[in-house]
């Protein structure tokens, strides 16, 4: 039975419950101590053992109802009754044996047989469906039995067709009830196998291009790389924490004891954390990707960054309040439609907005201070003047210029990125949540 | 091992029957998570809402295995030296202080520096030896004789490093003391680990454990606890007043009543000589169960119906 057991954790993993190796060893022995008389008892020790987290749990409680069904073949006493059971050629295979016995144990066995050996658990799209119901009637041994039918009806004797004409009914069964235990699987299988498909695949869109319908999961994509690096980070945090001995301090302290030293002190590094100007671009071409990377900065726990943001289009406006006053989503929303700013959405002029920057908060970056510019370089064929951003290059610790643009256009038509990318210690093509994900780490991973 | 115990643990009916006998009444969930829990030696990690009998059940198998339960309420900033052992810094000093006389006749003055200091080496150890070793509750645990039942409440509030250094008591019940060496339990105790799910746990630490899930009861259950609990209790009010709290359950509020609650509101009725549920009764005792003014306002305004609902639902 050790074998159903391993079969049942697989369709978990599938189902997305991780399973470790020594978990299933706890499994094992759970069960070998309750046995599988009682169903209850053996999900309660099950629940036990596998299942780490209340939403594991209900992912675990469908699996064990659709895993465990044992109504398979529920009705083949109707359609084969033992005492129709005859003795003849037929029986040579184990198949219409046992089809003609109605013994529907050994039905489910040769058919969980068959589906190991096809590595049902491996069924992942509906389009094999069909491939793996052949395999499993395959090695249950249908082709045996379509022969015997043969057999049969090529006999001619009344009895021998009475006999097929059972036997055809009862392969129809046989296959309806194969099909049904494939389907099953794939249900068991398919849920987690479509959500990586489309996680992947939208980790890796162009932001710009995405439906409204996937924003939703994209924000759980988000916040789920999110945590990630918060929970990264902070374990970084805490272990540089520790330092050297502080002997000054120390012995300060130790003086209480008669100088004799027990108290020990260390000493303890402050941690730098990144300080970050933001400054976006938010004429439509851009919007979108401002949009998943203000979620994505202001995501990050407070205590690892420290974020001022300035939007610009025709001028360049300080929207840091905002994020303090309304959660992250609702200010992304605010922002995006531009509702109760002072902000001019006219033509883009990146010369105006470098300008207002200067004019109104230089001051906001110093030698610590990370600047992040996100935009286009698209200036609508105004002049650019590089003088602000080689000032701000030169007062901050780093400039990163993030281009939702592949850099093939750099540099073509109104796109003034050539002429930036000197004042840059960093240019990045920016357009998919992967680019972003990658900033974002390389910003909260430099060490100080 | 833990052998004495295995006529306690032989079954999940046994153990129910015991928890029961101790006042405990646990579902069968709970009773086959315990029962596992011991044949397989494993810490049992209990996850659910505040209040739900989470460190009852620890305390409980304490009782019923007529063990000590060692406790270990986490905290932030939890350590080592808080939770498993220090040295003793008083003592030690008192003692150098005291035998400093003695030092003079130890190093013996007609001999060089050089082999005092190696006389002194020889007596090094003494004041990093087990007389000096204040044990903490994860030490104490491992070193009673009989057994212990331990019991780290709250894990989820103490930090991440403390839960990677539980990790090696949890799996192999064993401590590494650098002075001193590796300290293995005599006997393994019956660990309990209980969350409040405030953060998520490493999946490292999951893996070491069994969890069991305890949700809020089902009316039944809770009827009988109630019943056990608050033995005074009327038969009517007890089915009134678990309906109502199941209803409260469902309704949008920021603390939902746990079981620890309803047995205080039972005992409030009690005290109070209360027959039958009212709305009035209600509204006066609502901060019994409610810990929230938001919420007492949530249910204020929905008494009537839900009043009447609780007497109906119990009536049948």
């Amino acid at each position: 039975m050790d074998r159903v057991l391993s079969d049942f954790i697989i369709s978990l993993r599938h189902a997305g419950v991780r399973i470790s190796v020594s978990e299933t060893l706890d499994a094992l022995q759970s069960v070998r101590l309750v046995g599988y008389n009682d169903r209850e008892t053996l999900r309660d020790a099950l629940l036990a053992a596998l299942p780490k987290s209340a939403p594991e749990k209900e992912i675990f409680a469908r699996c064990f109802d659709h895993f465990f069904s044992f109504d398979y073949f529920a009705d083949a006493d109707a359609t084969a009754g033992p005492d129709s059971a005859p003795v003849g050629a037929a029986t040579d295979f184990s198949l219409t044996r046992t089809l003609l016995s109605g013994d529907r144990t050994a039905l489910v066995m040769a058919m969980r047989e068959a589906a190991r050996a096809a590595n049902l658990t491996d069924i992942q799209f509906f389009t094999q469906q069909s491939l793996y119901t052949l395999r499993i009637l395959d090695g249950m041994g249908l082709p045996g039995l379509d022969a015997s039918i043969q057999a049969m009806q090529a006999n001619g004797s009344p009895g021998a067709g009475q006999q097929a004409a059972a036997l055809e009914k009862a392969r129809t069964f046989l296959v309806d009830n194969v099909r049904r235990y494939v389907a099953q699987q794939l249900t068991l299988n398919t849920p987690t196998a479509m959500e990586n498909l489309l996680t992947s695949y939208l980790r890796h869109a162009k932001l710009s291009t995405l439906e409204q319908q996937h924003f939703q999961d994209m924000h759980i994509i988000i916040q789920r790389m999110v945590k990630r690096l918060n929970d990264l980070h902070s374990r970084r945090r805490k272990a540089s924490r520790r330092g050297q001995l502080d002997f000054k301090k120390t012995l300060r302290k130790n003086i209480t004891y008669q100088g004799f030293l027990f108290d020990l002190k260390w000493k303890k590094r402050k941690i730098e954390r990144p300080d970050l100007v933001v400054i976006c671009d938010v004429s439509r071409s851009v919007m979108r990707t401002v949009r998943f990377l203000l979620l994505f900065l202001y995501g990050l726990n407070k205590a690892i960054v420290r974020i001022r943001t300035f939007i610009f289009c025709s001028n360049l406006i300080e929207i840091t309040s905002i994020f303090d006053e309304y959660p992250v989503e609702v200010a992304v929303e605010k922002i995006r439609l531009g509702a109760d700013l002072p902000i001019l959405m006219g033509r883009t002029d990146y010369d105006q907005s470098f300008r207002d920057f200067k004019a109104n908060h230089l001051d906001s970056v110093s030698r610590k201070t990370t600047v992040l510019i996100l935009g286009d370089a698209r200036n609508n064929y105004a002049e650019a003047q590089t003088g602000i951003l080689k000032t701000i290059y030169e007062r901050s610790k780093r400039l990163i210029w993030l281009n939702p643009e592949t850099p093939s256009f750099w540099g073509t038509g109104d796109s003034e990125m050539k002429k930036y990318i000197p004042f840059c210690s960093m240019v990045k093509e920016c357009n998919t949540l992967h680019h972003l994900e990658g900033v974002v780490t390389s910003l909260v991973h430099r060490r100080h | 091992m833990q052998t004495i115990h295995d006529e306690k643990f032989a079954s999940p009916e046994t153990i129910r029957q015991g928890f029961q006998e101790q006042g405990f009444i646990a579902s069968r969930q709970i009773t086959t998570t315990a029962f596992l829990a011991y044949h397989l030696g494993k810490p049992l990690l209990v996850e659910g809402p505040a209040g739900v009998g989470k460190t009852e059940l620890a305390k409980t198998t304490a009782a019923f295995l007529d063990l000590p339960l060692i406790r270990l309420q986490c905290y932030e900033g939890l350590d080592e030296s808080k939770a498993l052992y220090e040295w003793k810094y008083g003592k030690q000093l008192l003692y150098t202080q005291l035998l400093k006389d003695k030092l003079d006749s130890i190093i013996d003055r007609e001999n060089g520096f050089a082999e005092s200091i190696d006389k002194l080496h020889r007596y090094d150890d003494i004041f990093f030896s087990r007389h000096f070793l204040e044990p903490r509750p994860l030490l104490k645990a491992l070193q009673q004789e009989g057994g212990a039942v331990l019991l780290v409440d709250e894990i989820d509030k103490a930090d991440d490093e403390f839960e990677a250094f539980l990790l090696e008591i949890l799996s192999d019940f064993q401590v590494s003391i650098p002075e001193i060496g590796t300290v293995s339990a005599i006997t393994k105790p019956v660990v309990f680990l209980t969350s409040n799910n405030t953060r998520e746990l490493s999946e490292a630490l999951k893996r070491r454990c069994l969890h069991l899930f305890i949700p809020f009861p089902e009316p039944a259950l809770e009827r009988n606890i109630i019943r056990i609990r608050v033995p005074g209790i009327s038969e009517k009010l007890g089915r009134q007043l678990v309906a109502f709290i199941q209803a409260v359950r469902q309704l949008e509020v920021r603390k939902a009543p746990s079981i620890s609650e309803t047995i205080d509101w039972a005992r409030v009725l009690l005290i109070l000589h209360a027959q039958e549920l009212s709305p009035d009764l209600v509204r006066d005792t609502l901060n019994i169960f409610l810990k929230f003014e938001e919420d007492i306002a949530v249910v204020a305004e929905r008494l009537h119906p839900l009043t009447a609902g609780a007497v109906r639902a119990a009536g049948d």
